[in-house]
Order: C-alpha cells, then sequence, then structure tokens
C-alpha cells in the first residue's frame, strides 16, 4: 500500500524543523553555482597569470628589505649613557651642594619682600605728611589741557601757500 | 620543506636575539606571495618591487605591535592590500585621470611588459580583470589565484563574506561576457 507521505503528520513534523536561509537565498542559489561553475572553467585552462620577474629576482628582493630594516637598524648606533655619579662621595657632594644653594636662594628671597614693603611703607608716610592743601595746589597749577597753537589754521595757510610751490608741497606730501 | 609556523615567527621576533632570524623566516615565508598579491593588482614590475620593500619594512617596524587577535598572513596581507590601493589611487590623482583611463593604462603596461609571458587566454583574462572594479579585482584575485578562503578575505578586506560571494560571482560573470564578446569559450 502507498504512503501518502505529503499529507502525512509526521512529514509536515519534519518540513518543519525550524531552519531557515537567508531572504532570496534560493533565487541567487542557481547563480552562485553557475558562477562557481564558470570559475572552475576557467581554472582548468588558466592556472597561472602569465606575469614574471627577472632571473634572480627574488633573492636580491630579500636582501634588499634585509638592507632596509635588519642592517639599517644595527647601523644607528646607540648613544653611549655615561654615569653622573659614579662614586657615592660625589653624590652626596653634589647633593649637599643642591641643598646649600636652594638654602641661600630661599634665605634671600625672604629678606627682599621684606626690603620692598620698607620702602613703600616710607613713600607713603612721606605723603601723610605734605599738607593737603599744598598738593591740591600744585595739581591745579599745572597745566594739563593741551598747548594750543599761536596762529589760526587759516594763517598757516596762507603761510605755506606764499612761501612754498605746488611742487614742493606734492613732493614733500 | 617544512614551513614554519607564524606562532614560531611572533616567538622569536619578541626576543631581541632571535629577532633578525625571526624576520629572515618571515620573509622566506611571505615575501613571494605578497609580491605576487601586489603585482596582480598595479601590474608593472617594479612598481610591484617598490611596494614590496615598503611593506616588509612596515611590517619589520609594526610586527611589535601586532597583536594574536587576527592572523599575521592576513595582516600583512592587510598592508599589501591597502599599500596597493593606496598608489592606485596616487597614480590616479597624480595623472588627474578616471578609474577607468587607469584601467587603460595598466591593460598597455601589461602588453608593454617585458615581464609578462601569458597566452593568448591568460592576456585575455588579465584584460578582463582590468575592466573590473578595483574591489571586485581584488576579490577574483584573491580567491582564484592567491586561493585564500572568504573568511580569510573577509578579515583582509573587512568586507563581510556574503558580499564577498556576491562580488566573486558578478566578477565571473563579467569576465566570462568579456571572454565571450573576445570569442573565447571553455
Amino acid at each position: 500500500m502507498k504512503q501518502d507521505f505529503e499529507n502525512d503528520e509526521w512529514m509536515k513534523g519534519v518540513r518543519e524543523t525550524g531552519f531557515t536561509t537567508p531572504l532570496h537565498y534560493f533565487d541567487e542559489l542557481s547563480e552562485s553555482i553557475n558562477a562557481r561553475i564558470s570559475a572552475e572553467k576557467f581554472k582548468s585552462v588558466i592556472q597561472n597569470d602569465g606575469h614574471t620577474v627577472p632571473d634572480n629576482y627574488f633573492e636580491k628582493l630579500q636582501a634588499n628589505i634585509l638592507a632596509k630594516t635588519i642592517t639599517e637598524d644595527k647601523q644607528i648606533v646607540k648613544p653611549k649613557v655615561v654615569r653622573l655619579w659614579k662614586s657615592s662621595l660625589v653624590k652626596y657632594a653634589s647633593a649637599a651642594c643642591f641643598l646649600l644653594v636652594t638654602g641661600i636662594g630661599l634665605y634671600f628671597n625672604k629678606q627682599s619682600p621684606a626690603q620692598q614693603s620698607v620702602t613703600a611703607d616710607s613713600t607713603e608716610q612721606m605723603l601723610y605728611d605734605i599738607d593737603e592743601q599744598v598738593i591740591i595746589d600744585h595739581i591745579s597749577s599745572n597745566d594739563l589741557a593741551q598747548p594750543k597753537p599761536n596762529a589760526a589754521d587759516t594763517d598757516l595757510e596762507n603761510y605755506i601757500l606764499t612761501n612754498y610751490s605746488q611742487n614742493e608741497l606734492t613732493t614733500s606730501l | 620543506m617544512k614551513q614554519v609556523e607564524d606562532s614560531e615567527i611572533l616567538e622569536k621576533f619578541s626576543n631581541t636575539k632571535t629577532r633578525n632570524e625571526a624576520f629572515n623566516l618571515l620573509l622566506n615565508k611571505y615575501q613571494q606571495k605578497i609580491y605576487w598579491h601586489i603585482r596582480r593588482l598595479v601590474i608593472d614590475h617594479d612598481d610591484a618591487d617598490d611596494l614590496v620593500q615598503d611593506v616588509f619594512v612596515k611590517v619589520w617596524k609594526n610586527l611589535d605591535s601586532f597583536r594574536s587577535d587576527s592572523q599575521l598572513y592576513t595582516w600583512i596581507y592587510r598592508i599589501a592590500t591597502n599599500e596597493s590601493i593606496t598608489f592606485l589611487n596616487k597614480k590616479k590623482q597624480r595623472n588627474n585621470t578616471p578609474l577607468d583611463e587607469v584601467s587603460d593604462e595598466l591593460a598597455e603596461t601589461l602588453v608593454a611588459s617585458s615581464y609578462f609571458n601569458g597566452d593568448k587566454i591568460q592576456l585575455k583574462l588579465q584584460q578582463a580583470l582590468l575592466t573590473l572594479p578595483e574591489k571586485q579585482r581584488l576579490i577574483f584575485n584573491m580567491k582564484y589565484f592567491d586561493e585564500l578562503k572568504y573568511e580569510e578575505i573577509s578579515e583582509i578586506t573587512g568586507t563581510s563574506v556574503g558580499a564577498l560571494k556576491a562580488s566573486f560571482h558578478i566578477a565571473v560573470k563579467k569576465i566570462e561576457a568579456f571572454m565571450l564578446n573576445e570569442d573565447i569559450t571553455f
């Protein structure tokens, strides 16, 4: 008896296995297979690309690369490092000198602001000692306005026009 | 002769005493593969010679910082690919020529080259390849001539495997059409 597999419930279960394929996979599959077959056909006729190199090229290439890498690195001589403190005596003497210089520097640095403040204080005291009216008179007696020209602008213009030619004026301007 | 493993090369390179030996091993293993990869892209032997040297100088300088999260050879291939594409772009900018004319120039170089001894079909395949966009040509070369896996090409180019497959199939179809147009059938 021939069994109807298509409509069999068991077969339906087998068909719905949960596997999926990318979108349009089966549309593109035949094209992919054809392309693979074409590539295989090319390969059976054309194994290599036909390019060649000069004789012993790869031996020379390796030598050239090594000259630019390993050999070049060897030629760069590393600078010799000279130790600054060979003995502990020099090391401690250097430290002592450093402390001494720093100490002197700090001492004088603390001294100088005090002197500056003393000078500023004495100047201020001098101003307090002068009478206020004397200072006001002194400021008001000074003419701070701009100096006015003695001659009027028209007089000056006339003087220039009478004493200088137009050529002289053009060249000087 | 048994080929040395990449892990051994890297281990030897990390030791200053065996660094030079490691680099020699690396050159023995990869210089020819990288040369041919570059040569197929730039066509001219002298250009390929300059580029392959630049690539290995870069490898020498940066191998210290190489992280083993990618394979050594895919890292070297990536440097070589980037150098070659940069070179082709510079050539295009220098001559102020559009991409298809650069392909014409490369095709002329191929015919005039004294370092090409391919037969008629090999020449036609190279000419067909030069009609492809740069990336399709790159992918076709790596799949067809270098016989790299899609996963490896993906690591080198940073393109998904699906996109690589599609590019390769399109390239094959275009080459097939070019060959048919030239009355060459397989």
